[in-house]
């Protein structure tokens, strides 16, 4: 193998026996990248189990993985997955790797890049090339800026915002290739002792036609009770939340929408006091019809809503379910 | 044990802002409010609580950033934390989080903390990155995202919850010393009470001049902040407030969600 640094490694994630969405969003990425500066795009696959997903990966991308298997991955650990990167990542020479901006990149991502003396750019929503260059793009203070960012050493390491990009529809010719290598590395300085499955997700999300969501900028608890009002003039509706209003106990964990939470998208979505940083829109912005209130008018629910309710809630909800009543 | 809590002050998100002339960062308008970031809260009620479940346990906070961040350090001091550093940095303006992890790294390692907490990340420039590169720096173990911890100082570990994909929970035991960076709702962060804030108002924080750690050379190069674009063209409803909620009633009748 050539030692120039003329790849983009993509660091693939499973989901059962399944690539995950985001490895194949990586993909679409790594393509922009390649269009602009050529490259040979690989993936690298660390785990335990790994060959079903691999060779799922290869068929569906025509492309090489590599799939580095390890029986102390049994149980997923981050200190000893950052160990196998660091070892089998050189020899891939790239000269990006791509992550996804989940529980698991952003927990790899800065501390793979301080081993391998490479940047980082997190929360990659676009590429643009100026003149050759690339221009990676991510979202700062709760979405209302975009910061762009350009690589500066040999290496970058790069997490994409799930969502941001959209998996190539491609048709492959090649069959792609698996090279399966093991590994025995383990931390000794960090012990997995099981996982706690999710509590039951809440299904009146997934089967309502209209969610109405709430934010911090309900500003009381009292007013929860406006939110459920608004709810309940539209058939087939349901409650939802940001993260904030259910790490304060006001509302239960399965109702917040999100990164963390349920990925929804209802016909309408109808987000109050919400301000739309990218870790609460990633689990709406596939709704068909987004209403935003808020009374910030920079708010970056703005940018994906269509209509637009720059108020006070406290006043709006009121005067709207005052029309509903008059019919 | 040592405990360190590393704080931010960002700007309060409702504040007004424009991108600077020279797209080299952001300036505010009108009267902006400052504070400490929210996921940072978390960090120093869990540092506290931890103090307050253990014995012999000492909590100092760190802030990097300007003057007025001295604010963040005042607040952490109310809620009980008991000493305050803060790295003096030029005003306004992008720092890269390999430079403020580097910073803080250069303020711990001769400290001997026994647990480093960071929050998750900071509102405003939404990086992620300190705390997880803070700990290589060290060449300590490191969870992120975590949403429990039951410290055990007698074993040098601590078990930790953190969050994955899916709602799920991966639980860890992580040898001590360690850096965690806690998710928003791991405890209910306390009010400042009235006689730390005294204390805080009387004990000022140590300053550090960052001149006295090393300044690495940027790893990614920050270019200019913009505008993002925006993705569907949506409606502003115009008039007072009757107003909107008509148009809006109209609408959603007319799409048949009424
Ligand atoms: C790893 C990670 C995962 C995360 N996962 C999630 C997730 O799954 N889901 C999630 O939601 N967040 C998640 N977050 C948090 C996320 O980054 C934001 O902090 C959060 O979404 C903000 O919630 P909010 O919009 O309700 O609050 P804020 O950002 O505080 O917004 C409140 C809004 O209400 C407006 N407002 C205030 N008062 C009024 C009023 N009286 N009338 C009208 N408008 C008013 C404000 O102007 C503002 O626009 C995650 C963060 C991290 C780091």
């Amino acid at each position: 193998m050539k030692k120039t640094r003329d790849a983009v490694v993509i660091i693939a994630e499973a989901q059962g026996d399944e690539t995950a969405p985001i490895t194949l969003e990586l993909l679409a990425l790594a393509r922009e990248i390649q269009l602009a500066q050529p490259c040979k795009i690989r993936f690298l696959m660390v785990g335990h189990g790994t060959e079903a997903t691999a060779r799922d990966l290869a068929r569906r991308t025509g492309r090489e993985v590599v799939a580095v298997e390890a029986e102390t991955l049994r149980d997923y650990n981050t200190e000893t997955c950052l160990e196998i990167l660091q070892e089998h990542l050189p020899g891939l020479s790239p000269r990006f790797v791509l992550m996804g901006q989940t529980p698991r990149g952003m927990d790899l991502a800065p501390r793979l890049a301080v081993r391998l003396g490479a940047g980082c750019i997190t929360g990659v929503d676009a590429l643009c090339v100026e003149e050759g260059e690339l221009r990676f793009s991510r979202t700062a203070f709760g979405g209302k800026i975009s910061l762009q960012m350009a690589p500066a050493r040999s290496i970058t390491v790069v997490t994409a915002t799930p969502g941001a990009f959209t998996a190539p529809q491609e048709s492959v010719s090649s069959q792609g290739s698996v090279r399966l290598v093991s590994s025995a590395r383990r931390s000794a300085r960090s012990r997995t002792l099981g996982i706690i499955e999710a509590p039951r997700q809440e299904r009146g999300l997934s089967e309502a036609d209209v969610i109405v969501a709430a934010g911090r900028g309900i500003g009381t608890r009292e007013n929860l009770a406006l939110i459920e009002r608004l709810a309940s003039v539209f058939p087939r509706s349901a409650v939802a939340a940001s993260r904030p209003l259910c790490d304060q106990g006001w509302m239960d964990y399965p109702r917040q929408v999100g990164l963390t939470g349920a990925t929804v998208s209802p016909k309408l979505y109808f987000a109050c006091g919400i301000s739309g940083a990218v870790q609460h829109t990633v689990g709406m912005q596939g709704s068909g019809f987004i209403v935003a209130v808020s009374r910030d008018p920079h708010a970056a629910i703005f940018r994906i809503a269509d209509v637009c309710v720059v108020d006070d809630l406290e006043a709006f909800i009121p005067a709207f379910l005052a029309l509903c009543r008059e019919e | 044990m040592k405990i360190l809590a590393c704080v931010k002050q960002v700007l309060d998100s409702e504040s007004v802002f424009r991108i600077r002339d020279d797209s080299d960062w952001i300036e505010t308008e009108g009267d902006p409010r400052y504070g400490m970031n929210h996921p940072d809260e978390f960090v120093v009620e869990e540092a506290v609580a931890l103090k307050e479940a253990h014995r012999e346990v000492t909590v100092d906070v760190l802030t990097v950033g300007p003057h007025s961040a001295s604010q963040v350090l005042e607040r952490a001091v109310g809620m009980g934390a008991d000493r305050a550093y803060h790295i003096l940095t030029r005003e306004e303006g992008y720092l890269a989080p390999f430079t403020v992890s580097s910073w803080i790294a250069g303020f711990a390692e001769t400290r001997n903390y026994d647990l480093i907490l960071c929050g998750i990340m900071a509102e405003d420039d939404m990086q992620g990155q300190v705390g997880p590169m803070l700990a290589e720096h060290l060449g300590y173990p490191c969870a992120t995202s975590v949403v429990r911890e039951t410290c055990r100082p007698e074993t040098e570990t601590i078990r930790v919850e953190r969050e994955i994909e899916g709602g799920r929970r991966e639980l860890l035991e992580i040898a001590l010393p360690a850096v965690l960076t806690l998710q928003t709702g791991i405890n209910r962060p306390r009010y400042p009470s009235l006689s730390n804030l005294l204390r805080a108002k009387k004990e000022k924080p140590e300053l550090l001049d960052p001149a006295r750690f090393p300044m690495p050379e940027d790893r990614e190069q920050f270019l200019r902040a913009a505008l993002p674009p925006a993705v569907r063209r949506g409606v502003v409803l115009e008039g007072d407030t009757e107003q909107k909620a008509r148009e809006l009633h109209g609408i959603l009748k007319e799409m048949a969600f009424l």
